[in-house]
């Protein structure tokens, strides 16, 4: 009977030894990686819900495409009517400040915006302008915190801290953990934390769709203000794996037509 | 004969019974007294379905319960590397705490600005100036900035704001202390001044506490060596002393066994019960130190009996006179000053009673004292002589004394051309508290500590609305007392610069068509917060806000901002509006003090006088009792004018409570002077005894509520030593009014009801 407590604890110690060396940052990058699209073109509604059961519902195409050091994306607005062909159009470079044009066709006019706060809405829902941008993984320290089931998934759950203030303030929360399947990658929920360690808000990832290239895109995005009761759902109706625009379309002047 | 000696039989047959039932009584309200709590907030004075605050209710509805608290941070030049730093940590602190739901200061401020064609949504201070040369364009770029200048940094850069939204999830306690503890955490040479409800509602509970705790020994004391001058005799004193605790302890104990919660009004039920209780206890003892002393060979058995026989009548009558005076506190608007006219009346009633039984049964136990008299046979008293002489100088010049009041009645009340009453509750606290203090800087430098909501409905993005916003904002500027004006409008008008070349008719405009708003909307929200905007409107845009900043000294201040609004919105349904927020409630519950002024006012004359009509069995009796009072009322609100004493929720107490305690003295002068008549005795002579007997005792008891309710100057809020101040001038009134007035007036008149046996 003794001997075989020994070998179950030993067998207990080596499992807890594998668990130990995942490297916590190797498991967000696996996440990363399984659900990079580049170019795509997609159709999406944005519900927004206020916590008293109204709902704001927006709908927007997007276009994006990779050109040498800069990826660019068409946002343009569907619904609703009043802001309908409102379009904006962001450079998102790898090593210099974002630039940002908007069409207003009440006015006619492009105009170029700057705003350098990532950690601001988008589009007014409860995402935010860094949820919809890829995260630098330098910018946090990773950690296992456990293991958990999701939705029957066995999942890693990490924590990433923001490295300094300066990290915090521009994407707008101070840690956040991620629960990411152990075979999948395919990250299902997100809890965000504000420097007091008080929950801010509470995303999940669902509706993962496999693309032709072997990556994944979610369909399917809730998130969840904790702390004012709103909502913001993001759907996507419509998904193409790469864009045939050509560059000459992402350009101030070609977002007037 | 036989009844009075079986009244008299039954304090003294049931005498156990009657001390157990009085200490049993006593008891159980002190278990209560462990319930009591405290209620600081004095929005919830007012009853709820008041417009105002229904108003302010439906707007909170729509764009949250939030609650202001202003951070005012002062220095020589608040952009200062140190002292901008200073403010950037503390907001910083408050913008990480969820119990704050917005935060506004230089630091969260936005810039909208164009530049090379560029629409650039900023923070105002993206880094913090190092150079004098930097704080200098800093300055420039301030200045041009309506969302900041003067909102968020006051002209001469002297002062800096820190708007913080409580959102009403922690207590005012906790709140605070998180506040001080942020403060304290971020230390600086900087002046730092804290305003808003939350602080003001947090400190009033700690000063209501502490004034319990303060006043309560200090009034008890002051009583016991009142009694003791006027007694110098232990038991003489302990009998009344006892009645003043006792009633203190159930009249308090009452308000938790209601349901009630003690409010800042209730730091005057203790008051009132000291300067009261004692009022029946002490004629007792003043009329069995007068038996003792002239009748040295009357039992104590016999002293009690005819204590009883003479003192029960007029004691009786006295008690509910002054409880009829406090119950005109129920028809006031404010709810703990209903709550303190039921608890109060309940109170005197219980004093009375324990007074009429408890003391005489007390009594019959008790061994005589020496005669209350000096060995030459004169009187102890120092009051005595003082009755005398007021007694001859009324009987020898009636006319001449009747013709000072009417002169002394006419310039005192002259002064009520100058009566205000209070705009607001920020005479709760001391002008030099910092709660005040910040309220003179946000006054001074801001704009303005009152904050109104207006909520406007319909399509918010249509232009027709926009342009009706921006109407009044520009007819509510043109008001000396509005320091800004802010609504979605404003923003839209900072997005128009922004977009739009300076030589545009489009620029600083309101667009022509509805898409155009909601596009310029639609990219702020994307360029900057949304919460600037969702500030303004509703999740739907089909209600906004507009805010108006002002100050305001009088009701009519704030009147003429609502005139104004109504002015330009005029009758047209579409632009619809509902005004709510503190300043609205406050004016409303200043207009209801004025109006319950009045009603308490006519609710206690017309008892009254129809009291004293009942008990003299004449009218004329129930019209020239009330005299005194009409004429101490008067006098005292005219004195307010002259001394400009605002009515506040304190002040506005005055008049039930005067008349109550000043009825008293006049009962007692009649009842004397009738049975002075009836003994045969003329006029003046019945006037002159009258004055040297019961005089002495009205007096007594008379300084002795003025020493009672002048405990309340150790209160911490000078509303209340605005108060004691007020009811110990309008009870010195009553008193040489029942002294003076009362019998050179019945010398002159001779009325009927007098000589009637």
């Amino acid at each position: 009977m003794k001997q075989i407590i020994v070998i179950f604890s030993v067998m207990l110690l080596i499992a807890n030894f594998q668990v130990s060396a995942q490297d916590a940052r190797e498991i967000s990058k696996k996440a990363m990686d399984a659900i990079e699209v580049t170019d795509m073109e997609m159709i999406s509604t944005i519900n927004i819900h206020d916590g008293k059961g109204n709902v704001r519902v927006r709908q927007i195409s997007t276009a994006s495409r990779r050109f040498s050091d800069c990826s660019k994306m068409i946002i343009k607005f569907l619904a609703p009517a009043d802001v309908k062909g409102t379009t904006l159009l962001v450079y998102d470079y790898e090593d210099q400040e974002d630039s940002q044009w908007i069409y207003m066709p009440a006015l006619r006019k492009v105009r170029r915006i700057v705003s350098t706060e990532k950690s601001k809405n988008f589009m007014g829902s409860e995402f935010t302008n860094a949820d919809m941008s890829k995260p630098n993984l330098n910018d946090y320290n990773y950690k296992l915190l456990k293991e958990d089931t999701f939705n029957d998934k066995k999942c890693w759950v990490i924590e990433a801290k923001a490295k300094d203030d300066k990290v915090r303030q521009e994407n707008g929360f101070a840690k956040r953990v991620s629960y990411i399947d152990k075979e999948t990658s395919f990250c299902y929920k997100i809890e965000y934390y504000d420097a007091s360690d008080n929950q801010q808000r509470k995303q999940l990832i669902s509706d993962y769709r496999k693309q032709s290239n072997g990556k994944n895109f979610a369909h399917k995005m809730v998130m969840q203000n904790v702390q004012n009761g709103r909502k913001s759902e993001m759907i996507v109706d419509k998904f193409q794996l790469g864009s045939k625009l050509p560059e000459a379309t992402f350009s101030p002047s070609a977002i007037e037509n | 004969m036989i009844r009075k000696i079986k009244t008299n039989l039954f304090t003294i047959r049931y005498r156990w019974l009657i001390i157990g039932v009085t200490i049993l009584a006593v008891l159980i309200s002190a278990l209560w007294l462990f319930k009591l709590k405290i209620n600081s907030d004095l929005e919830s004075y007012m009853p709820e379905d008041m417009p105002a605050r229904q108003q302010s209710k439906i707007i909170n509805e729509v764009f949250g319960y939030e609650e202001p608290l202003l951070i005012v941070i002062e220095n020589e030049d608040v952009l200062e590397e140190n002292t901008l730093s200073r403010i950037e940590r503390i907001a910083d602190d408050f913008a990480n705490d969820s119990r704050f739901s917005n935060v506004f200061s230089l630091f969260h401020a936005k810039n909208i600005r164009s530049e090379d064609g560029v629409m650039i949504v900023d923070p105002v201070i993206s880094r913090i100036p190092q150079t004098e040369n930097e704080r200098d364009s800093l300055k420039n770029e301030i200045r041009s900035n309506k969302l900041v200048y003067g909102l968020v940094v006051s002209e001469d850069f002297k002062n800096a704001l820190i708007i913080l939204s409580s959102n009403k999830t922690a207590k005012d306690a906790e709140l605070m202390s998180f506040v001080n503890q942020v403060l304290e955490n971020n230390p600086g040479p900087e002046e730092v001044y804290v305003t808003g409800q939350p602080y003001l509602r947090d400190d009033a509970e700690k000063k209501i506490a502490q004034d319990l705790f303060v006043i309560l020994p200090i009034g008890l004391l002051l009583m016991f060596l009142m009694l003791w001058f006027s007694f110098k005799e232990l038991k003489a004193v302990l009998l009344p002393f006892s009645v003043v605790v006792f009633s203190i302890i159930v009249c308090i104990g009452l308000i938790p066994l209601l349901g009630w919660e003690l409010g800042l009004i209730g730091v005057l039920i203790p008051i009132m019960m000291i300067a009261i209780a004692n009022n029946y206890g002490v004629y007792f003892i003043a009329r069995y130190q007068d038996l003792n002393a002239n009748q040295p060979q009357l039992s104590m058995y016999k002293i009690v009996d005819h204590s009883v026989k003479y003192l029960t009548k007029p004691v009786l009558f006295c008690g509910l006179t002054t409880i009829v005076g406090v119950l005109g506190l129920v028809t006031h608007i404010l709810l703990p000053a209903q709550q303190m006219g039921v608890v109060t009346s309940i109170g005197i009633g219980f004093a009375l009673i324990v007074s009429l039984f408890f003391i005489p049964s007390v009594m019959s136990f008790m061994k005589k004292g020496k005669p209350f008299k000096k060995e030459n046979g004169e009187s102890k008293d120092f009051f005595l002589p003082l009755t005398k002489g007021v007694g001859n100088l009324v009987t020898k010049h009636p006319k001449w004394v009747f013709g000072i009041f009417i002169t002394l009645f006419i310039i005192c009340t002259s002064g009520l051309f100058y009566f205000k009453v209070a705009p607001d509750w920020n005479g709760v606290m001391p002008d030099d508290h910092p709660f005040n203090k910040g309220i003179q800087v946000v006054d001074k430098d801001f704009g303005g500590s009152k904050m109104l909501n207006v909520m406007f409905e319909g399509d918010v993005k249509e232009p027709k609305l926009m342009n009706k916003l921006i109407e009044c904002e520009e007819g509510l500027k043109e008001l000396p007392n509005v320091g800004s004006v802010a609504s979605l409008a404003t923003i839209v008008k900072e997005i128009s610069k922004a977009l739009n070349d300076s030589n545009s008719v489009y620029f600083d405009q309101i667009p022509d068509n509805r898409e155009a708003i909601a596009q310029y909307l639609e990219l702020y929200t994307m360029s900057s917060d949304p919460e600037d905007v969702e500030r303004f409107v509703d999740f739907d845009y089909t209600k906004t806000l507009m805010t108006v900043q002002f100050t305001a000294k009088s009701i009519s201040d704030v009147e003429d901002v609502i005139k104004k609004l109504d002015e330009i919105t005029g009758e047209d349904a579409e632009f619809h509006y509902v005004a709510g927020g503190y300043p609205l409630v406050e004016i409303a519950m200043s207009q209801s003090i004025l109006t319950g002024q009045y009603y308490s006012l006519l609710f206690a004359f017309v008892a009254i006088i129809i009291l004293l009509s009942i008990i003299f069995r004449s009218l004329v009796a129930g019209l020239i009792g009330s005299l005194p009072l009409a004429f101490a009322v008067f006098c005292t609100f005219g004195l307010m004018g002259w001394l400009g004493m605002e009515l506040n929720i304190v002040t506005a107490l005055l008049s039930s409570i005067s008349i109550g305690l000043g009825v008293d003295f006049t009962i007692h002068v009649f009842w004397r002077i009738k049975w002075e008549l009836a003994a045969g005795n003329n006029y003046v002579d019945s006037i002159k005894n009258t004055l040297t007997t019961i005089g002495r005792g009205i007096t007594i008891n008379a300084f002795s509520v003025m020493v009672g309710f002048a405990v309340a100057f150790t209160s911490a809020f000078p509303i209340i030593h605005s108060f004691a101040f007020l009811i110990i001038i309008s009870l010195f009134l009553c008193l040489i009014c029942a002294l003076v007035f009362i019998p050179a007036f019945a010398l002159i008149l001779k009325p009927k009801f007098l000589e009637r046996k």
